[in-house]
């Protein structure tokens, strides 16, 4: 990135929060739209009865103005709506939305974004341990493999507090559906390993209405298929040895580029992930 | 050139059984000025009569109250029925109460634009 382009992006209000590579290939705040973020729908084949029960709980992304009982609107970062993904009141429950593209070149990634979280702010107490997890994945291809990237931040298991990032590098078995189709369920709570490093506390604030925004940036090369850096807020983690979810290469999916965020309850509560806004930027010239 | 409005399509149940007591998810539309409902019967078991399902808004998401809209279920296979709204704040759902014996298996959606 030259020194006008830097300069370009720092006086831009709505980028300067932001450190993108040079060519950013989207820039999703949500003020005017969904923006292509989208529910993730499970495959199937011949009736929706074939879907695997993972993804039969995945909701459709709203966008929210982040309004209470308590004091109305919170509003979201860089104006009045954010994209909310939301899980059903059990426990368990998993809620997923997703942006698909393709990439042009195998370049470096950078992906950043603001988020906050939330349970459902429907009883008067904290609910601090009521939202289990939130996170967010790549769903790549080249050609010889399908590479899945993910990474979620535990809050809470079974009630007790764990605030670590962490990643998933095992695959799942797969479902065959007919001839054409499989599936698997990549996202269950189960084979996740956390990053080095010590638990990260984020800000949850003080009672459940109340909101505060964080950032996070997660860097990948598609060369090498690799992490080369993730950060939350102030907190860096080594990634040169942390693996991806890896299959080989299916069919019609070269050069898949998704990005989906996720959130899961711990109770039967409905959880909230919310985003604003999402950047995806790469490296060439 | 005046701008072009937003719209969106959620689909709030795909393939959902509904039986006895069922409702939608609550969705947040507050940017949208209206919406229709859609609701398509991919398998109905039983009569549903003359039963409808009811258009609840609520100022948060959590408490909820009639806003005077029905839109019928639909009786047979891939009929499609649908109920207009407008004006309603931020957060809609669907509710229904089936008769005893009736099963609809349903994709519920909701076309919004503002």
């Amino acid at each position: 990135m030259n020194d006008l382009q830097q300069a370009m992006l720092r006086a831009d209000p709505r980028l300067s929060r932001f450190t993108p590579l040079g060519r950013i290939l989207y820039h999703d705040d949500f003020a005017g739209g969904m923006r292509g973020w989208t529910q993730l729908v499970g495959n199937y084949a011949g009736s929706l009865d074939t879907m695997h029960e993972g993804y039969r709980q995945i909701t459709a992304p709203m966008l929210s103005n982040l309004t209470g009982w308590d004091c109305g609107t919170h509003g979201a970062l860089g104006g009045t709506y954010a994209l909310k993904i939301a899980t059903l009141p059990r426990r368990g429950a998993q809620s997923v939305a997703i942006k698909r593209i393709t990439w042009q070149r195998p370049c470096p990634l950078r992906l950043e974004f603001y988020f906050t979280y939330k349970p459902e702010a429907r009883d008067l107490q904290l609910s601090v341990r009521d939202l289990r997890s939130f996170g967010l994945l790549f769903d790549l291809q080249n050609d010889e493999r399908r590479v899945m990237p993910h990474l979620r931040y535990l809050s809470t298991r079974e009630g007790e507090a764990v605030q670590r990032w962490q990643y998933k590098a095992r695959t799942v078995p797969f479902r065959r559906i007919d001839d054409q189709t499989v599936t698997h369920y990549h996202l269950e709570d189960r084979d996740w390993t956390a990053l080095p490093g010590a638990a990260q506390e984020l800000c949850y604030n003080e009672i459940p209405s109340k909101v505060n925004w964080h950032y996070a940036r997660v860097d990948f090369d598609l060369a090498t298929m690799r992490y080369t850096h993730f950060q939350c807020n102030d907190v860096s983690y080594p990634m040169d040895d942390i693996a991806s979810l890896e299959i080989p290469a299916m069919p019609n999916l070269r050069g898949m580029l998704n990005v989906a965020f996720f959130v899961e309850t711990d109770t039967d509560k409905r959880a909230f992930l919310f985003l604003d806004a999402v950047l995806l930027s790469g490296e060439w010239d | 050139m005046s701008a072009l409005r937003e719209s969106f399509t959620a689909v709030l149940a795909l393939g959902e059984t509904w039986e006895g007591r069922a409702e939608t998810e609550p969705y947040e539309c507050a940017w949208a000025s209206e919406g229709i409902f859609f609701l398509r019967a991919l398998e109905v078991e039983g009569d549903p009569g003359g039963a409808s399902a009811a258009v609840e808004i609520s100022p948060d998401g959590v408490h909820w109250v009639a806003e005077g809209t029905t839109v019928a279920l639909p009786h047979t296979v891939d009929c499609t029925t649908f109920a207009k709204i407008a004006h309603f704040g931020g957060f809609v759902r669907l509710v229904a109460e089936l008769p005893p014996g009736v099963a609809c298996q349903l994709v519920v959606s909701l076309a919004l634009k503002g």
